[in-house]
C-alpha cells in the first residue's frame, strides 16, 4: 500500500511536467490543426537553453525566465519561416515538416551541446528529500510539479480571459467567424507555436532537474503523444489530465511488472494504453467526436 | 505516354509492355549492364555506397507501398525490417537454416508481424494509425527485440555473425562485391515485383483505398482486406529488407532499427516523391550520395574544426531534416516530379508543348 501511494504520487508529480508539455501539444492542435512530432526536440533546445543560461551564473528564476522569451522568438520564427507555408497542406506533409524540423533541432542541440548527460550545477532545488509519514518525496519534484502547475494555471488563465487568449480560443472553434469579426488568425497560429515552445522548454527544464539533461529527455516529446490521445487530441483540460495518466502511469508499471519482464516496460506501457484506447475510444475524453470509420 | 509517330501495337500484350521501343530498350540494356559490369569496376568506395542505397530502396518500398498507394502513413517501418533482420539471423544462427530459406521465413514472420499492427487500420486512419504504427515501433524494437529476442541462445545486447556466415549455395557473402550482386538482385526482384503487383487487380484495389476510400468500398472493394493485404506486402518487403541488411553487418542489433530509421524511410520516399516507383530508387539515391558527399566535404575541414568529425552523424541528421523541410515546401511532389518533367521537355524538344 505504501508503495502503491509512493508511486502514485511521484507519478502525479512527473505527470504535471508531461501535462505541460502535452498542453503545448494540444494548442498547436487545436488551433493551427499541425500535429506536432517535434515536441520533444523543443523540450530539449528549450532545456539547454536554460541550462546555458544557468551556467553562465544567472539565477534559476532569471535563467527560466530568459527561456521563455528565447521559446517564445524561436516558437515565432518556426512558424513563420516553415509552417505558415504548411497551411493547407495534406496531413502527411504537414507531419513530416514536424518530423524533419525534430532531426534539425536534435542535430542542433547534438552539435552544439553533445551527448554527454549534463546537470544543473550548482543544484537548483534543496536535495534534502521531503518526508510526509512514511514517504519520501526528493524536493526537486515537488518544486517541479509546483511550477508546473503555476505555469498551467497561468497558460489556462491567459486563454479564459485575454484578449489573445479569447482570439486564440475563437479561431479554434470556427475559423472562418474568427477571421470575419477581425482575428488575425496567423497571429493565433505564431502564439500557439510560441506558446508550445514555452511550455516545452519549462517541461524540458525541470525534467533535467530531476534525471539530468541528455538527449534522451527528448523522449518526452514521443511520451506526450500517448497524453493526448487520451486526453483527445485538441482538449486543454484533456491535456492535462492525460498527462497527469500517464505519469501515474508509468510509475505504476514501473513499479509493478518491470520485475516480470528483463525491462522496459516503462517505457513502453504508455504506448499500449495508448492503442487499447484508440481501439475502444478513439476521440479520447474530450475530444470532438468526429473520428471517420471506414 | 509519348510514343514515336510509326510505333502502333496490334494486340494488349504489346500495348501492356514495360519497354514498347527499341530507344527505351537500348537504355534499360545500358542499365542492366552499368549495374552489373560497370559499377563493380568502380572500386570497394562505390560498392559500399551503392549498398546502402540498395538497402534504402528495399527497406523504402513498403513504406512506398502503404503511404503512396495505399495512404496509410505509417511511422513504424523499421520495426518490420528489425523483425526480418532478426528471424534471419535467428534461422541461420540457431537453426542452421541456409540463408536464402531463412530470409525467405523472416520475410513471411515480417509480413504476418506488420498485418497484426495493421489490424487497427481496419478502425482508425490519418493520424491515429501514426500513433498505432509508432506503437509498434516501440512495442516491438524497444521491448521484444531488446529485452526479449536480443536474449535468445543467451546472446546479450546483439547478435554476432562470424564471417562466413551468410551462405547462398556455394558461395559466402564476404566481401562488398558479393553484397553488391545480392543486393542488385534482391532490389531488382522487389522493384518488378511490385511494379507488376501494382497494375494487377490488387493495385488498383489499394490505389482506390488511396484516393476515397468510402468510394472504394461502395465500388466493391473490400478494404479492409486489401489494407491488410497492403500491410503484409510492405512488411515481406521491409523483411527482405532486413535479411539483406544482415549480410553486410558483423552484428545485429536493436540499434540498427531506431525509430529515427522509420521517419528517415518517409523522408526518403517524400524526397523521391510520394506514389511513385521512381521516388523510393531517386529519394534513396538522392539522400545516401548527398550525405556521401557531404562527409566528404566535411573530412577536410575537421582538422580546423575537430568539433565537425565528432559532430558529424548530427550534422547528417541536421542536413536530412532540413532537406526534408526544404523539399515539402518548395518541391512537394518530389524528385520523380521533376524527372518526368524533365523527361517531357526533352520528348516535346524543341517545341515548348
Amino acid at each position: 500500500m505504501e508503495t502503491l501511494l509512493q508511486l502514485v504520487i511521484t507519478g502525479i508529480l512527473v505527470g504535471s511536467i508531461y501535462a505541460l508539455v502535452a498542453l503545448g501539444w494540444t494548442i498547436i492542435y487545436k488551433c493551427s490543426g499541425v500535429l506536432n512530432l517535434a515536441m520533444g526536440e523543443l523540450t530539449l533546445l528549450g532545456a539547454y537553453v536554460c541550462l546555458a543560461f544557468y551556467t553562465w551564473g544567472f539565477p534559476f528564476p532569471v535563467a527560466l525566465l530568459a527561456t521563455l522569451i528565447v521559446g517564445f522568438i524561436l516558437g515565432l520564427l518556426t512558424e513563420r519561416l516553415f509552417l505558415r507555408r504548411m497551411i493547407g497542406e495534406p496531413i502527411l506533409a504537414v507531419i513530416m515538416v514536424t518530423a524533419g524540423l525534430s532531426f534539425f533541432f536534435r542535430a542542433v542541440v547534438g552539435f552544439i551541446w553533445g551527448t554527454d548527460t549534463r546537470v544543473f550545477t550548482p543544484q537548483v532545488f534543496p536535495t534534502e528529500p521531503v518526508r510526509f509519514g512514511r514517504m519520501v518525496l526528493g524536493q526537486v519534484y515537488i518544486w517541479s510539479f509546483l511550477a508546473a502547475l503555476v505555469l498551467l494555471v497561468v497558460f489556462v488563465a491567459f486563454f479564459q480571459y485575454s484578449r489573445w487568449g479569447l482570439s486564440m480560443q475563437a479561431a479554434a472553434d470556427d475559423e472562418m467567424a474568427a477571421l470575419s469579426l477581425g482575428v488575425s488568425v496567423k497571429r493565433v497560429y505564431a502564439l500557439a507555436w510560441a506558446i508550445a515552445f514555452m511550455a516545452a522548454g519549462v517541461g524540458g527544464t525541470l525534467l533535467g532537474n530531476i534525471n539530468g539533461l541528455n538527449i534522451s529527455v527528448g523522449y518526452l516529446g514521443i511520451l506526450v503523444l500517448p497524453a493526448v490521445v487520451l486526453g483527445g487530441l485538441n482538449s486543454v483540460p484533456g491535456a492535462i489530465v492525460g498527462g497527469i495518466t500517464i505519469g501515474i502511469l508509468q510509475n505504476l508499471s514501473g513499479g509493478y511488472l518491470e520485475q516480470l519482464t528483463p525491462g522496459g516496460v516503462k517505457d513502453i506501457a504508455p504506448f499500449v494504453f495508448m492503442v487499447i484506447i484508440m481501439l475502444f475510444r478513439p476521440y479520447g475524453l474530450w475530444g470532438w467526436e468526429k473520428i471517420e470509420r471506414v | 505516354m509519348y510514343l514515336p509517330s510509326g510505333v502502333y501495337h496490334e494486340a494488349y500484350r504489346a500495348d501492356h509492355a514495360w519497354w514498347q521501343t527499341t530507344f527505351v530498350r537500348a537504355k534499360m540494356a545500358f542499365l542492366v549492364l552499368f549495374l552489373i559490369v560497370g559499377l563493380p569496376l568502380a572500386g570497394n568506395y562505390p560498392l559500399s555506397v551503392a549498398n546502402i542505397i540498395g538497402y534504402t530502396i528495399l527497406s523504402a518500398l513498403g513504406v512506398q507501398l502503404l503511404i503512396g498507394y495505399t495512404g496509410q502513413i505509417t511511422l513504424g517501418h523499421a520495426a518490420f525490417i528489425a523483425v526480418g533482420g532478426y528471424a534471419t539471423a535467428i534461422g541461420i544462427l540457431q537453426y542452421g537454416l541456409p540463408y536464402p530459406v531463412s530470409m525467405a521465413l523472416g520475410a513471411i514472420l515480417a509480413g504476418l508481424w506488420s498485418v497484426l499492427f495493421g489490424l487497427p487500420s481496419a478502425r482508425v486512419k490519418g493520424f491515429y494509425l501514426i500513433m498505432t504504427t509508432m506503437a509498434a515501433q516501440f512495442v516491438t524494437v524497444d521491448f521484444i527485440i531488446t529485452n526479449y529476442v536480443s536474449r535468445v541462445g543467451g546472446r546479450g545486447q546483439s547478435f554476432s555473425l562470424p564471417p562466413g556466415t551468410i551462405t547462398v549455395g556455394p558461395w559466402v557473402i564476404d566481401t562488398e562485391l558479393k553484397v553488391y550482386y545480392l543486393m542488385i538482385g534482391l532490389v531488382i526482384l522487389c522493384t518488378t515485383g511490385m511494379a507488376n503487383l501494382l497494375r494487377t487487380r490488387v493495385g488498383r484495389a489499394w490505389i482506390a483505398i488511396r484516393d476515397n476510400d468510402i468510394a472504394a468500398e461502395m465500388m466493391g472493394v473490400n478494404v479492409v482486406r486489401y489494407k491488410l493485404l497492403a500491410f503484409f506486402v510492405a512488411g515481406v518487403l521491409g523483411g527482405i529488407a532486413g535479411g539483406f541488411w544482415i549480410s553486410s553487418l558483423y552484428v545485429v542489433s536493436p540499434d540498427h532499427f531506431q525509430f529515427s530509421w522509420s521517419v528517415w524511410l518517409v523522408g526518403v520516399i517524400l524526397i523521391g516523391g510520394v506514389g511513385s516507383l521512381h521516388g523510393v530508387i531517386f529519394g534513396s539515391i538522392f539522400v545516401t550520395v548527398l550525405l556521401e558527399r557531404l562527409q566528404a566535404a566535411v573530412i577536410p575541414l575537421s582538422d580546423a574544426f575537430p568539433a565537425l568529425s565528432t559532430g558529424f552523424l548530427y550534422i547528417k541528421e541536421g542536413v536530412f531534416g532540413l532537406a526534408i523541410v526544404l523539399f515539402l515546401l518548395y518541391e512537394p511532389r518530389g524528385l520523380a516530379y521533376r524527372w518526368h518533367q524533365l523527361k517531357n521537355y526533352f520528348n516535346l524538344w524543341p517545341f515548348a508543348y
